[in-house]
């Protein structure tokens, strides 16, 4: 047990390091990159990404998957952009965008623990349906003029440190503790680990499958705020395909897609990682173009490499401990 | 004879019927044969993919990198005929081949290196739509219009009739038929529901089904590429971005056709007939005069809807197991 715990903060290290060495091997070609001002506007870049990785890793925890996000994501923003639009106040708008996320994660978690649907056809549906509800709502326009207090949102700081970025990390850091420490948070990788096993020792496993849909339906909708904050309006296509680029940062933070393993900690890491390599590449002068390809080629290089460094220290841990018990017999023998 | 049909393809047989009378009725212009059947150019892409991620989808596995590999096809199509100047047939030939290598280099890693297929074919999903953006922008071509002024006999392959019939009909069929024979009627498609069911116990009665695997993913990428030269050819111009939005289509005519997202269970028939009716609902949509952005709604609310209808059966059973398991357990449990 201590050696599987020890592979899985290997694998977080290894997240680490590769996001260092991404920093210094563009840092070494451009000395622009790794100024402190950078680096800042790094993670307020990547902020976005870190809220939705956050909460995907909760469902991704059980053993589900959720690629509504980006509906989520673009529905959220779109009505309670809106509404600040009309002079709504922000508190409320806040409040309106968390409850369409939580009723939209709570409709995936119903229909995938009530209905048993593939979670995976439950969330593309709903993408589907979240984004087709957004162009009714908006009429197909784009949500422009919002007010100038709710931009400012995102432009504060606090001592010198952007102030969402502060909030975001600290709340990132609450959610680990919360799920690696407490008694509930670990049901989520227990029901991903194993089901049955789960459900023997009385963890009521559909009702935390629910929990972690709405969690990250909430998530999703708080990072269509930080949106739309931050862009200053909202397209019809706000947040396309963002789920994929979720996805592959968990998973590149080291979250497994069958569930029971990883942190939120990896996927936020996994979350500035796939951020930063569009600007990674612009500081090194590649053309735009190259980007998702690069995103790709990167996402399949390192789960394969992990997948077979894993499978490398297991065979030889079962290797030692066959050995170990031949020398003992004959010992005793 | 009836019997030898399965329920659900019927049912979906039954579904067809009755939205072909429904738009009918909305619109008259619907019950036109030549309507219904020019209509086949605009969902033969998803109809073609979707025979084969059938295959996959039964083995277990799921490719959502088929709407990446149509991008990079058609790019590869226009950039060998148009920008390097080969003879247009050994680029479409070329184009095929190179789908047919994204799906290889997905099967070997999946079937092989034993990663899962969703984040495999995610990730090919972002390297192949990038190396088709890539040669794109290194070949100086517009991203947005594309690379057009193909020969008429290419424009011809997807545009041109046959005794008045569009083609992509004929494609359709021929494809279907492939796809039937190669999955119900040869010992290669009773292994892949055989890996499908149970990968250990197919391993053991000596089937090699990390090969078994690994070629339904070929297949795939294969015909991927297919429907990427017939969508170029249909449209006229290549560009990167075409089956982006391919994916959930895809997935829904796989699923609406009966075929279990677990894997072990499904056909290409149902395939063919659910993919049928999602290219008529999108036309009858269309005919009855809603814009085109709100029929993801009903195709979305369709996928859910179908999936959660066919799931009642597993439903039913698994209720009963949970009784069951209660009952023998006493009560002592708690204790």
């Amino acid at each position: 047990m201590s050696r599987l715990i020890s592979l899985a903060k290997h694998r977080e290290i290894r997240t680490v390091i590769f996001l260092i060495l991404l920093f210094l091997i563009v840092g070494i070609v451009n000395p622009d990159f790794v100024t402190v001002a950078n680096i800042e506007n790094a993670v307020k870049n990547s902020l976005l990404y870190i809220v939705l990785a956050a909460g995907i890793t909760f469902v991704l925890l059980t053993g589900e998957i959720d690629i509504s996000v980006g509906g989520i994501l673009g529905l959220s923003a779109a009505v309670s952009g809106m509404f600040l639009r009309d002079g709504g106040s922000i508190f409320l708008a806040i409040l309106i965008a968390i409850v369409i996320g939580g009723v939209i994660g709570l409709i995936n978690g119903l229909g995938v623990t009530k209905l048993r649907i593939s979670s995976f056809i439950m969330t593309l549906g709903m993408l589907e349906i979240a984004r087709v509800v957004q162009v009714i709502y908006t009429n197909g326009k784009w949500v422009e003029n919002l007010p100038k207090t709710f931009k400012e949102i995102s432009q504060s700081s606090i001592l010198g440190i952007n102030t969402l970025g502060v909030i975001v990390i600290i709340a990132v850091i609450l959610i680990h503790f919360f799920l690696v420490n407490s008694r509930k948070g670990r049901y989520f990788a227990a029901i991903g680990d194993n089901q049955d096993g789960a459900v023997l020792i009385g963890i009521p496993v559909k009702r935390y499958k629910v929990f972690a849909f709405v969690i990250s339906g909430i998530c999703a909708a708080v990072a269509g705020l930080i949106f739309a904050s931050q862009i200053g309006f909202i397209s019809t296509t706000a947040g396309i395909g963002i789920e994929m680029t979720v996805i592959a940062a968990a998973v590149l933070g080291g979250v497994s897609l069958s569930g029971g393993i990883g942190s939120v900690i990896g996927a936020s890491v996994g979350a500035i990682i796939m951020s930063s390599i569009n600007s990674a590449l612009v500081f090194l002068k590649v053309p735009a173009f190259w980007n998702s390809a690069i995103s790709g080629l990167l996402l399949i290089l390192i789960v394969v490499a992990d997948v077979l460094i894993v499978r490398r220290a297991n065979k030889k841990a079962n290797k030692e401990r066959l050995n170990a018990r031949v020398l003992n017999y004959q010992e005793g023998a | 004879m009836l019997k030898k049909i399965p329920k659900w393809n019927l049912v979906l047989f039954l579904i067809l019927i009755a939205e072909m009378i429904i738009f009918g009725l909305m619109n008259p212009r619907f019950w036109n044969i030549n309507v219904l059947l020019n209509s086949f150019n605009d969902f033969i892409g998803i109809a073609i993919i979707a025979f084969f991620v059938t295959f996959v989808i039964i083995t277990g596995g799921i490719d959502i990198s088929g709407g990446a590999i149509i991008g990079l096809t058609s790019v590869v199509v226009g950039i060998l005929s148009q920008v390097a100047g080969l003879n247009i047939w050994v680029a479409v030939f070329l184009a095929i081949v190179v789908g047919g290598l994204c799906g290889l280099l997905n099967g070997i890693l999946i079937a092989y290196a034993k990663v899962q297929a969703m984040v495999i074919t995610l990730g090919g999903m972002l390297l192949y739509s990038g190396v088709a953006l890539v040669l794109v922008g290194v070949s100086g071509a517009s991203t947005y219009e594309g690379i057009s002024g193909f020969s008429q006999g290419f424009i011809n392959l997807a545009n041109g009739k046959l005794f008045g019939i569009p083609h992509s009909v004929f494609i359709f069929f021929a494809l279907l038929l492939f796809a039937y024979i190669l999955l119900h009627r040869t010992r290669y498609g009773r292994y892949i529901y055989l890996t499908g069911i149970n990968q250990n116990s197919a391993e053991y009665s000596g089937i090699d089904t990390r090969k078994i695997i690994t070629s339904t993913y070929v297949l795939s990428g294969l015909s991927a590429g297919v429907a990427g030269v017939i969508l170029t050819s249909y449209l006229g111009s290549a560009r990167a971005d075409f089956g982006a939005e391919y994916l959930m289509p895809i997935l829904t005519a796989v699923v609406l056709g009966g075929t279990l997202i677990t894997g072990g269970k499904g056909g290409v028939i149902g395939t063919a007939l659910a993919s049928i009716i999602v290219g008529f609902l999108k036309l009858g949509l269309q005919m009855g005069g809603i814009q085109t952005q709100y029929i993801g709604l009903a195709t979305g609310l369709l996928l859910i809807i179908s999936v959660a209808f066919l799931g009642v059966p597993e439903f039913k059973s698994n209720v009963k197991r949970l009784v069951t398991i209660k009952k023998d357990r006493g009560g002592k449990l708690n204790a």
